[in-house]
């Protein structure tokens, strides 16, 4: 073999040492654990909780508007990472821009807001089964 | 990897933006308007609050002539870094676009729909206001960057516009089609840039034609490039491989939304579509022989040939006067595409005047059709039957209207179609079979837009009530001014086509 | 030989065509609207690579700059899709971009 690896050579043993790393970890837990399997422990690990029906639910509509709304605002940081590499030098004038920009999106935020998107819990006129929670839920989210 | 810039170096570039702030006015304005307006619509309250909104924007909007009538005195130039460009057709466009908003407006205060179907009417002013900004920078862009940025801007305000009926179906219908489509035809735009971009390392449009013409370029690359970014300008164009969206947009959108998307998004697709057609494109000694591969030409005839008759054709039989007018609007994407094959000054005159008209006269048959749906509910040919004697009005004018569409003297239309294709003419005989063409689809669009008056004048009501059905003072009046300026401007059009000449001067042009 | 061992630009350039290609074929044979949608974004980061590739090889930073602006976009566009999306799904119960056709002359 050469002295010098090429690039795809890094790549190459890189991508062995992960496969032979992953593959030994399962290999000595396989050699060393004892194997007495029953139905709680091959259940599937939910954080405690106990599983109930498949993975495969349709979750509600509103995880994805909030997530919308919040990856735009994620997202648009992306302009201002060049603006902080050369705030140093930049002065004044670029602090005063990048806070208009920053104040345009806070419009957005604040009609968003006010239009009620960001509440979780709407008001809704069907009586709920458990009165207590969504209400501390939702007093909770106003904060 | 990359440096950082020294101090020096920032500075100069500060005060290159600064001073390109002052020839950016009228666009600072009109995004003052727009956050103004969202700013109203969160503190009005109330019933009214739909008009106090709608002639908030309509005055907003109005305001801004003063600012681009100060443009005129300015240098034409290039400003932030070679982004934008501020030109006399760009000034042009940029009246065209705040004139063509306010028309979108006044439609919608007529508009009765909007009071049945909308709860608040919310942020509906401001996107309007949002896409006449974006069609603004598209007509002074000059770099590839501020052309995406631009048409993405006019493009996610008006799919929200055209969805704005959120429960009827046909609107959320035309939103999701308008979506589609426009994602698709950005995203391939968006590979043809880059291919270009990887071409010429530049962005700049004039720089692009610079390296193009210096070094030459790998045809096959080019034709790709350009296959890919003429679906993107079709797209906003609305011509023919590249028109699947616009009858359903045009059939389910609001009314005065599917006006404003076939007058102002078209405009500005056109004034992309010069710009970069004009500049990028590098043109040698003979501009018709050495354009790249099988060159933009040869496509835009294709395209220009494939909309008249496409366009004029399937109109024929249209139930729907909304629809009807959509396939019109690809046929007029044709006739105007004619006037872009032309390429040079007669030409694109003879375009932005085509434009003016177009404005004048389609704006004003969709404000009639406005006010007749306010009155009958109904956008269907059948239900048209025996309107003319119940609006007289309404019933003349779209006639005059749809005369001007067709391009029959003595109105504006005329006067546009006749520039097209007398421009055509000057070129020399290699285009008198494209004027042909030209003039033989208009003489098809004369039975399908006749179809409408013969509907409202010579047919009976299929059921006869007599209530005559009367759209009011204001609206009377609006439509009484159009049909005398549609008729005027078709007499008197010396203003109209000296300011298109004024108008046709590009930054940075060497083709004429 | 050097083709394989060293990484240039045609890699990128392979890579994002393969994408393009991709995407495209999502495009035009998916009905389900997102997925179409889906299919735009690897249409759209095609691009980027390309704009990327391109900047680093040719020198300059407009590439770059370019990438960053689509990046925010389609983010956007990913946003106001999935807007509408809803609220066709609310009335049409289907987001199946061939079934949903009400209007035909």
């Amino acid at each position: 073999m050469d002295q010098t690896l090429s690039e795809f050579g890094n790549v190459f043993v890189f991508f062995l040492l992960g496969v032979v790393f992953v593959a030994g970890g399962y290999l000595t837990a396989r050699m060393l654990r004892p194997s007495r399997p029953n139905p709680v422990k091959t259940s599937t690990y939910e954080c405690g909780e106990e599983a109930v029906g498949s993975a495969w639910v349709k979750f509600n509509i509103r995880f994805y508007v909030v997530a919308l709304i919040f990856i735009i605002f994620d997202v648009e940081v992306v302009f201002l990472f060049p603006w902080a590499t050369v705030f140093r030098q930049l002065g004044s004038f670029a602090l005063v821009e990048a806070l208009v920009f920053a104040g345009i999106l806070i419009l957005g935020l604040v009609y968003a807001w006010v239009k009620g998107d960001l509440d979780w819990v709407r008001p809704t006129p069907s009586v709920p089964k458990m009165p207590e929670m969504p209400a501390s839920k939702s007093t909770s989210q106003r904060d | 990897m990359f440096e950082l810039p020294s101090g020096a170096e920032i500075q100069s570039i500060i005060s290159i933006l600064k001073s390109g702030l002052g020839f950016f006015i009228p666009e600072i304005y009109l995004s003052i308007l727009f956050m103004g307006l969202i700013i109203l619509d969160l503190a009005l309250k109330g019933r009214n609050k739909s008009g106090i909104l709608g002639w908030a924007t309509l005055i907003g909007l109005g305001g801004s002539f003063y600012f681009i009538a100060q443009q005129h005195a300015m240098q034409a130039g290039e400003h932030f870094f070679g982004m934008y460009v501020l030109d006399e057709y760009a000034i042009f466009f940029k009246y065209f676009f705040v004139a063509s908003g306010m028309f979108a407006v006044v439609a919608t205060l007529a508009d009765r729909k909007f009071d049945a179907e909308v709860k608040s009417i919310g942020e509906y002013y401001a996107l309007v206001v949002a896409m006449v900004i974006g069609m603004v920078m598209m007509a002074a862009a000059s770099d590839l960057l501020m052309i995406f940025l631009a048409m993405e801007l006019v493009s996610l305000s008006a799919y929200i516009l055209s969805g704005y009926f959120k429960r009827d179906a046909r609107s959320s219908e035309a939103a999701l089609k308008y979506l589609v489509y426009g994602a698709v035809s950005s995203g391939l735009m968006l590979y043809g840039f880059s291919l270009i971009y990887g071409m010429t390392a530049e962005t700049n449009i004039l720089k692009i034609s610079m390296e193009l013409a210096d070094h030459g370029y790998d045809p096959l690359v080019m034709i790709l490039a350009t296959l890919l970014i003429m679906a993107g300008f079709g797209y906003k164009i609305g011509a023919f491989p590249f028109h699947f969206w616009s009858p359903d947009v045009y059939e389910g959108a609001p009314t005065p939304i599917t006006a404003y998307l076939s007058v102002a998004s078209k405009a500005a697709g056109f004034a992309l579509l010069l710009r970069f057609f004009y500049i990028a494109v590098p043109h040698g000694v003979s501009p018709y022989e050495d354009i790249l591969g099988i060159d933009w030409l040869t496509l835009l005839v294709i395209m220009s040939v494939a909309s008249m008759i496409y366009g004029n054709v399937v109109a024929i039989w249209q139930k729907n006067v909304k629809r009807l007018l959509a396939y019109s609007s690809i046929a007029h994407a044709g006739y105007l595409l004619l006037g872009v094959i032309v390429m040079d000054e007669i030409g694109t005159q003879a375009v932005l005047f085509y434009l003016l008209s177009y404005f004048l006269m389609n704006y004003a048959a969709f404000y009639v059709v406005v006010l007749i749906s306010n009155r009958t509910g109904s956008e269907t040919l059948d239900d048209y039957r025996g309107l003319g004697s119940k609006m007289p009005l309404a019933g003349a004018a779209l006639t005059v209207f749809l005369i001007s569409l067709v391009g029959l003297p003595p109105t504006v239309g005329f006067i546009g179609k006749l520039m097209i294709f007398s421009a055509l003419l000057s070129k020399g005989a290699l285009y008198i079979w494209l004027a042909l063409i030209g003039v033989l689809t208009s003489v098809i669009s004369l039975y399908y837009y006749m179809l409408i008056p013969l509907n409202m004048f010579l047919r009976e009501s299929l059921e006869p009530n007599e209530k005559s059905l009367n759209p009011g003072f204001l609206a009377q009046l609006m439509m009484a001014v159009l049909m005398i300026l549609t008729i005027w401007f078709g007499l008197f059009f010396e203003p109209l086509s000296e300011f298109a000449r004024y108008s046709s001067a590009m930054f940075g042009l060497s083709l004429y | 030989m050097e083709q394989l061992t060293t990484i240039g630009i045609n890699h990128y350039l392979t890579i994002s065509a393969i994408l393009f290609a991709l995407g495209l074929y999502a495009v035009m044979t998916r009905k389900n609207a997102i997925v179409v949608l889906m299919g735009v974004e690897l249409i759209l980061n095609a691009a980027n690579i390309n704009f990327l590739a391109f900047s680093h090889y040719n020198g300059g930073m407009e590439g770059v700059m370019f990438s960053l602006f689509v990046i925010v976009l389609a983010a956007a566009e990913a946003a106001v899709a999935l807007a509408i999306i809803i609220n066709i799904y609310k009335i049409f119960k289907s987001v199946d971009v061939s079934s949903i056709d009400s209007m035909k002359e």
